[in-house]
């Protein structure tokens, strides 16, 4: 992992870091352990009525998420972390 | 230097002349499609779709842009859903790093089309989405697909996608010895355009914790091989007596990283909604970025929703190669602020009211008017900028 961050790393090697480093350990760890909370807590669909709520759903459309994440890749050196593929941002 | 200045000249005189023309007649375009599409909602009822109309205005010190943008969403049969949207991306601006020279501002228009298909299979979700961008010296192709698992009578839903992009890019429509030649790689000779591949995939899993909170994580890896410099973004290397430009020079090969985690809250006494979220974002560039965004949604009424947001965001690690200025030639060489250390914050308004507040009828009463105010606060040479939204979604029949 020191690798990665000393210099600019091999593209095998980091690549082999990206797929595989404690991050995305991590992150399966959470949706994991999230998926196992459904065993716990079931709501059911009659039960629902306050997640068919726009603003619990997804209060942002299609168009502004869009600009938002154009915007921000022009502005911003992150990228990414909104669960949707990217790629093809036309904004170095 | 003067074969941009050329290059501008001719852009800015071309494309302002062009550019209210071109730009009004694809608006054109885009309303009678919208028109065309709502007029075939007068036939027997089948399927249910949404058109959203939204015009955005962004402004900085030196760029300005005005996006209007069509989004459709239709049922396809009783198992499919159908999107597509075309936008037009009109960006005004003085910036060297967009290609202005001698602050000298240009008109430059990006074209954007995308389409995409879900359907719907038991507990699985599939689907797929492509698009295409142009502008004079910029196209780019995405395609990419998803699914979706819905687990315990949908409590739990898990998602998996990737895409592959491949953008290229060139010195703009010059020719001859007035075109703009790119070194796409170190010690390569110069080519005319360059090309760039993107590889992503993204893991996602929500999960519904209450009756009134929903929880979600979610994981965005890419990986980039090809030219990421800007042609038109130069830096200073030099020191003393002897200081020069030299072009920009970025590395070919770039992996980003970006986890993030969300919670949602409606408050039932309030009517309120409470969205948080978090992001952590790593490349092997070096930059590292934490992104908390709060947001509240005040339901007033059944039909009018107001909201108010903060976004900060804290680049706290720049990129290995970043410098303001170089005492002297280094591999890499970068002019392009975004990646130095700086903070921004993000305040935002919203207000979304539906068409039944004003007493209107049939397909109107459910058409939702949006409008939103930004103010970026980004403690960088970008400055300070204003973004502006306005929307408006018209769900028909056909």
């Amino acid at each position: 992992m020191r690798v990665f961050y000393n210099g600019y790393p091999h593209a095998g090697h980091a690549t082999r870091v990206l797929w595989s480093g404690p991050l995305v350990r991590h992150l399966l760890l959470a949706a994991i352990v999230i998926s196992s909370l459904s065993g716990c807590v079931v709501v059911r669909a009659n039960q629902r009525e306050f997640h068919a709520k726009r603003a619990m759903t997804n209060d942002r459309d299609a168009g502004e998420a869009r600009f938002s994440q154009h915007a921000a890749g022009a502005r911003e050196g992150a990228d990414g972390g909104t669960g949707e593929p990217g790629g093809g941002c036309g904004c170095n | 230097m003067r074969v941009q200045l050329r290059r501008f000249d001719r852009i800015a005189i071309r494309s302002e002349a062009r550019s209210a023309i071109s730009l009004r007649r694809r608006i054109t375009i885009s309303i009678a499609a919208a028109a065309i599409a709502l007029g075939v909602a007068a036939g027997p009822a089948r399927a249910d779709g949404t058109l959203a109309l939204r015009g955005v205005y962004y402004k900085e010190r030196a760029t300005r842009v005005m996006q209007p943008m069509l989004d459709g969403m239709f049922e396809a049969g009783e198992r499919g859903l159908v999107t597509a949207h075309f936008l037009v991306d009109a960006i005004t601006s003085a910036s060297a790093s967009s290609g202005a020279v001698d602050t000298a501002s240009f008109t430059e228009q990006r074209y954007e089309a995308g389409a995409g298909y879900t359907h719907q299979l038991s507990d699985w979700k599939v689907g797929g989405e492509a698009k295409y961008s142009s502008e004079s010296d910029y196209k780019s192709f995405y395609a990419g697909a998803r699914g979706e698992l819905e687990l315990a009578q949908k409590n739990t839903v898990l998602g998996l996608g990737g895409g592959l992009g491949h953008d290229t890019i060139s010195g703009g429509p010059a020719s001859g010895l007035a075109r703009l030649m790119l070194q796409c790689e170190r010690d390569k000779q110069e080519t005319a355009e360059c090309g760039l591949t993107t590889y992503s995939m993204f893991l996602s899993a929500s999960q519904i914790v209450s009756r009134n909170a929903v929880v979600g994580v979610s994981a965005d890896l890419a990986t980039l091989r090809g030219y990421m410099s800007n042609p038109y973004r130069s830096a200073i290397v030099g020191s003393g007596t002897s200081i020069g430009t030299l072009r920009e020079r970025h590395p070919t090969e770039r992996n980003r990283t970006a986890v993030a985690a969300s919670a949602r809250y409606y408050i039932r006494q309030t009517h309120t909604t409470l969205i948080g979220a978090y992001r952590f974002y790593r490349d092997n560039w070096q930059i590292h970025a934490h992104t908390p965004e709060l947001r509240a949604v005040q339901e007033v009424g059944s039909s009018i929703d107001a909201t108010l947001g903060y976004r900060f965001y804290d680049q706290t690690r720049k990129a290995f190669f970043y410098e303001e200025r170089y005492a002297m030639e280094q591999p890499y060489l970068s002019d392009d602020v975004k990646l130095s250390k700086f903070t921004s914050h993000t305040i935002e308004a919203r207000l979304g009211i539906l068409g039944e507040a004003f007493q209107l009828d049939g397909r109107w009463a459910g058409a939702r008017f949006e409008a939103i105010l930004q103010y970026i606060v980004q403690n960088n040479r970008f400055g300070n900028a204003v973004v502006a939204h306005a929307a408006l979604t018209i769900p028909f029949s056909y």
